[in-house]
């Protein structure tokens, strides 16, 4: 059996391990490729509290999508907590996205319209609590969010790709007329 | 047997005539001391503190260096690792080589993780991390290694479990990677912690499964059931009898649950799945077990299914806290019963405690309502100290007798219950 250092059982090591890098390389690619192919879509966010800067590399986005009104719905079927959903987006060139509903299933985007994944987190009388798994933003070395003192309000471009993933390109702060 | 030990205890073997100087200065001579050991710890120390102080220079930094230089460390260190590996293995350091190969699966995981994270990339399925087990399943093909067989079922335990509780979805796959994968592994190479391991593994992925789809727990010991009949058809008794440990444990403490707790209709309402799918099912499972045991001549471990005795369809309330503590007692004493047969002093003991346990529950579910408190308390020490004194004494008697008749016996050639065969 294993471990006898035989040429094949090299050759089949190292097979493996270059399977891993390139995978690796693979899951890289798949964020440039999320960019070049992908739809852009500019979420708006409450304002980020950049307290925890201090400590950790990351800041928790809230974004305004993160609420759907329970009119929004749109399955026979009630929702339950942790289900995993379709948020179809109102987008416009250059405007913020907007929920125009939520389906269990994936649902047909008209062309001014993205289809964004997420979960349910709670279930409200009137609304929906949504999550996107884009909440954690990992702030990079040069980002203005390191400069700021006070909490901006901020808009987060996102890409989808066709192929299911999604990726924040950037986050910009809000223009100060923009800003609540 | 310690260098120590025999310092200390040879000086009277030989004034008891057992060895003679000349034998013991010999033996000491056999087993050198080893103080060359905590020496040797030294440089892996050294090294361990190097790779800390790296560590902590990289990740204090990581948010400021390029993507590219984060990439090609991560790529860099996965390689390394590898490389490392089979480089001691090829040096006969199998240790060493194992743990820089188990280094370089974990860390193809955490560049899976970080590469997401440098890209702020979310993926809507496992499939990511999937390939994660896959490499891991492989290497624990290509590798003689407890430890490499361990990761894969470990990481599979870990990739389920980020993907029932943030993704929401149960994969599939992952339980069957470990499953088949894992599991065909240590058919192959019988182990007993590999075993545990492995069984755990598979019965948290099964209560994650039962947990997201928000079926009736009972539905649970359905592949429980099957990862202790798979024991049943392993030639290997030792590392059978591992695999079989944690399913045993698990319905145990579900009998026990349901001998406490079972009287409120309420709790017992959570158990009762559809009669004709669940019986049918575990029919199935039960079938595959027997055919197993009396393939491998193993009939006798038959009374652990009495744990599995469908009594929550019983209407709740006392009958079934009856029932639920008949069951416990016959269980307990088949235990007991099996390991009289074959003498073997750790089955007696769990025998023991079992059936302690089940005539602790007894007493408290069923006296306390109506015996006077301190009465209640008076009893219940008093019998638990006679059945203390008499369960020693039957053990003392059994032990003895056993010792007999090994001592009676002549020089065992080849005994049959050696743990090593």
């Amino acid at each position: 059996m294993p471990t006898r250092s035989t040429p094949s059982h090299r050759m089949l090591v190292r097979l493996l391990v270059a399977a891993q890098l390139l995978y690796v390389l693979g899951v890289a690619g798949a964020g440039y490729a999320t960019t070049a192919y992908g739809q852009h879509i500019v979420l708006a966010t409450s304002p980020v509290d950049l307290h925890g800067l201090q400590y950790e590399s990351f800041v928790r986005l809230r974004y305004t999508i993160a609420e759907a009104p329970l009119t929004a719905w749109r399955s026979p079927t009630p929702p339950t907590r942790r289900q995993s959903v379709y948020v179809l987006l109102n987008t416009a060139a250059d405007s913020l996205a907007t929920v125009a509903g939520v389906y269990d299933a994936a649902p047909r985007p008209a062309a001014s319209q993205a289809v964004l994944r997420g979960w349910v987190t709670d279930v409200y009388p009137r609304s929906l609590g949504l999550r996107y798994n884009l909440e954690r933003y990992y702030v990079p070395g040069d980002s203005p969010l390191r400069l700021g003192k006070i909490s901006p309000a901020v808009r987060v471009r996102v890409s989808i790709a066709p192929w299911g993933q999604a990726r924040i390109e950037r986050v910009e702060l809000a223009r100060p007329t923009a800003a609540r | 047997m310690s260098r120590k030990f025999l310092e200390t205890e040879s000086p009277a073997w030989v004034t008891e005539g057992l060895i003679t100087e000349a034998q013991r200065e010999r033996l000491l001579a056999r087993y050198p001391p080893d103080a060359v050991q905590a020496v040797g710890l030294l440089p892996l120390l050294g090294s361990i503190l190097l790779l800390l102080s790296a560590l902590s220079v990289v990740a204090a930094n990581w948010q400021g260096l390029p993507t590219a230089v984060r990439l090609g460390m991560l790529l860099a260190t996965l390689a390394a690792a590898y490389a490392g590996g089979e480089y001691f293995l090829r040096r006969g350091n199998r240790r060493v080589g194992h743990g820089l190969i188990g280094l370089g699966l974990v860390m193809f995981g955490v560049s899976i993780i970080l590469t997401s994270q440098l890209y702020q990339l979310v993926g809507y399925d496992v499939s990511g991390l999937l390939a994660w087990v896959v490499v891991g399943v492989l290497l624990s093909y290509l590798y003689e290694s407890q430890t490499l067989v361990l990761l894969p079922v470990i990481i599979g335990a870990a990739v389920q479990t980020y993907c029932t509780q943030a993704l929401g979805t149960f994969s599939y796959a992952t339980v069957g990677l470990v499953a088949l994968g894992s599991g065909y592994r240590w058919w192959r190479r019988p182990d007993t912690l590999v075993a545990s391991v492995l069984a755990t593994g598979l019965l948290w992925q099964a209560a994650l499964w039962v947990a997201l789809s928000h079926a009736k727990i009972t539905w649970f010991f359905i592949p429980a059931m099957l990862v202790y009949a798979a024991g049943d058809w392993h030639p290997a008794r030792p590392a059978s009898r591992a695999l079989q440990g944690p399913p045993l444990v698990a319905a145990y403490l579900f009998a026990l649950g349901l001998a406490l707790f079972g009287e409120t209709d309420q709790y017992a309402g959570l158990l009762r799945p559809p009669v004709l799918a669940y019986l049918g099912a575990l029919a199935v499972v039960f079938a595959l077990s027997i055919v197993g045991k009396r393939q491998r001549g193993r009939l006798t471990s038959l009374p652990d299914w009495l744990l599995l005795l469908p009594g929550f369809y019983l209407p709740g309330g006392l009958p079934l806290a009856i029932a639920t503590l008949v069951v416990l007692y016959a269980h307990a004493g088949s235990v007991l019963a099996r390991a009289h047969r074959s003498g073997e002093a750790e089955q007696l003991t769990l025998g023991t405690v079992l059936f302690v346990v089940a005539t602790m529950v007894a007493y408290f579910k069923l006296t306390w309502a109506f015996l006077d408190k301190s009465l209640f308390f008076l009893i219940g020490g008093v019998l638990l100290l006679s059945m203390s004194w008499y369960l020693r004494r039957r053990n003392a008697q059994r032990l003895a007798a056993g010792v007999a008749t090994v001592a009676g016996a002549p020089a065992p050639t080849s005994p049959d219950n050696n743990p090593a065969a």
